[in-house]
């Protein structure tokens, strides 16, 4: 492992390409011009930086407030190789553990690097999730939000630095490095839902999956709210799925009322389809539209495009929005086959 | 005239459009649904079933035409597959009670409480509950669409026939 040393890089040496949560050391390494094999650049190329070399040319992190003179700590690391870091974690203890942990884990199991950072770091909280998301190989994922706990950690250790005051720029870099830890992930990672952690929200993986699942719920049930009569007023999740329930409760009981009242029904069933479609039955869903004028349906082939009927020049105060959203929630429905239709409405110029 | 259908249809078009996509489901619905009712009532003369049996034909084709006009919807793929493969039990919709917590809960409860309504959602939804809980969500809205288009049309057939 210890065999790459490139000038001007620090470099995690690792066995497994564990880089990405000693990327997050990458933000001080350019302080320190003494190369230290921490951090081999191959296992950060498609990992952290999406094959940016060294990585350390990492843009991602000029803002990372981490550039503090005070970190003493890391010359201590040119004296480290991979099987150095016992040595390491004493050096570490100025610049917070869960730097150190961030740097070291890649280099070993899990396990063993955890150790390693117990020993050395005794009141130093590692964040078990700091661990497992750096060295798993599914790291890629949680790189990430491993990235910004260890992050969080690193700002806590702060506290215990003279440099208090860097807590609030942490923060802000640590937010912004989720950012951009995030955007840097996004070419290599392009199978996964990115999802960025917004500030003050926990970032760790579940959270983060939770949280994009919730809003897609909630952006459904928006869609639903539009669908039930009578639920724009409502807010709040509980009582619009109350009111959901009711309405679809209650649709499939008329249905099957009607269709009690069918089966007594004089089976003459000459049925009209033209004149049951012209009855203004489309416009059941629009109560607050004036009658179309869909009488003479003979155009109507039941094509979307192919469309040529009469229309009702009330149609002026029609109030498009709430049909464009309601036409949005068919074609979310799957209704709409032909999107290219909708894209071609110019404005009305005259009647 | 036809220049005046036009220009108004551009404008009014995104309305033409839904109008249009329900006109397709109901047209769909109702051709589904005639002509099996149709052959319903000619069994019906010859071999004297009961009316309860009946009824749950007409039910069964009922649900049936809705499930063959809304083919792009997996719950319609399901109630399909549910009726055939139960072609005579009634899903008795009104007797599916629900049970709702009337009591309001806020906070913490508020996750769970909207836990169990989602999941009361999935029941009334064919094939509900076998989707998670954003398809489920979406499906439920081309449900209610389509049942209310189903209503419409039921409506007018037994309207139709009756006066």
């Amino acid at each position: 492992m210890g065999g790459e040393n490139h000038e001007g890089e620090i470099r995690l040496n690792h066995g497994d390409d564990e880089s990405g949560i000693s990327r997050v050391g990458i933000t001080s390494m350019p302080l320190y011009s003494k190369a230290d094999p921490f951090f081999s650049s191959a296992d950060w190329d498609p990992v952290v930086n999406g094959g940016g070399g060294g990585g350390f040319s990492s843009s991602h992190y000029p803002s990372m407030g981490m550039d503090n003179p005070g970190m003493s700590c890391f010359p201590h690391y040119q004296t480290g190789s991979s099987s150095g870091y016992h040595d390491m974690p004493a050096s570490l203890l100025p610049f917070g553990d869960c730097g150190g942990s961030g740097h070291f884990l890649g280099s070993d199991k899990k396990g063993e690097s955890v150790g390693r950072l117990v020993r050395a770091g005794d009141g130093h909280q590692v964040s078990d999730d700091v661990v497992l998301g750096g060295a798993s190989p599914a790291r890629k994922r949680r790189q990430p939000e491993a990235e910004s706990q260890w992050n969080k950690k690193a700002v806590e250790e702060y506290q215990e630095d003279p440099q208090s005051q860097k807590k609030q720029k942490n923060d802000q870099s640590k937010e912004k490095m989720n950012k951009e830890s995030s955007q840097s992930e996004e070419a290599p990672k392009e199978n996964y839902i990115h999802m960025r952690a917004r500030r003050g929200q926990a970032t760790n993986s579940h959270s983060l999956a939770e949280r994009v699942r919730r809003e897609k719920i909630s952006e459904r049930m928006r869609l639903l709210q539009e669908l039930v009569p009578g639920c724009n007023k409502i807010t709040g999740k509980a009582v619009m799925l109350d009111e959901i329930i009711n309405y679809v409760q209650s649709l499939q009981q008329q249905v099957e009322f009607l269709s009690m009242k069918l089966s007594t029904v004089n089976p003459e069933l000459n049925i009209d389809i033209d004149r049951i479609l012209a009855k203004d039955l489309l416009q059941s869903r629009d109560r607050n539209t004036p009658t179309l004028g869909l009488n003479p349906f003979t155009g109507f082939q039941g094509t979307v495009p192919n469309i040529s009927t009469s229309t009702n020049p009330q149609y002026n105060s029609l109030p498009q929005t709430t049909l464009e959203s309601e036409l949005q929630n068919l074609y979310q429905m799957g209704f709409v086959s032909n999107p290219s239709n909708m894209s071609s409405f110019s404005p009305n110029t005259g009647n | 005239m036809e220049r005046q259908i036009i220009t108004k249809r551009k404008r009014v078009s995104s309305l033409k459009e839904k109008k249009n996509l329900k006109a397709v489901f109901a047209r769909r619905y109702a051709s589904h649904l005639v002509p099996a009712l149709k052959k319903i009532n000619m069994n019906k003369c010859s071999s004297q079933i009961n009316s309860k049996s009946f009824e749950q034909t007409v039910k069964h084709e009922v649900d049936m035409a809705l499930a063959l006009s809304a083919q792009e919807f997996a719950w319609s793929r399901f109630l399909q597959h549910n009726l055939l493969s139960s072609p005579h039990e009634d899903p008795s919709y009104s007797s599916m009670i629900l049970e709702r917590s009337s009591h309001k809960q806020d906070g913490k409860e508020e996750g769970a409480e909207i836990k169990k309504k989602l999941k009361e959602l999935q029941k009334l939804l064919p094939g509900g509950e076998e989707m998670n809980m954003e398809d489920m969500l979406s499906e439920v809205g081309s449900y209610i669409v389509c049942l209310e288009l189903q209503m419409i049309v039921l409506k007018s057939l037994v309207q139709d026939n009756i006066s």
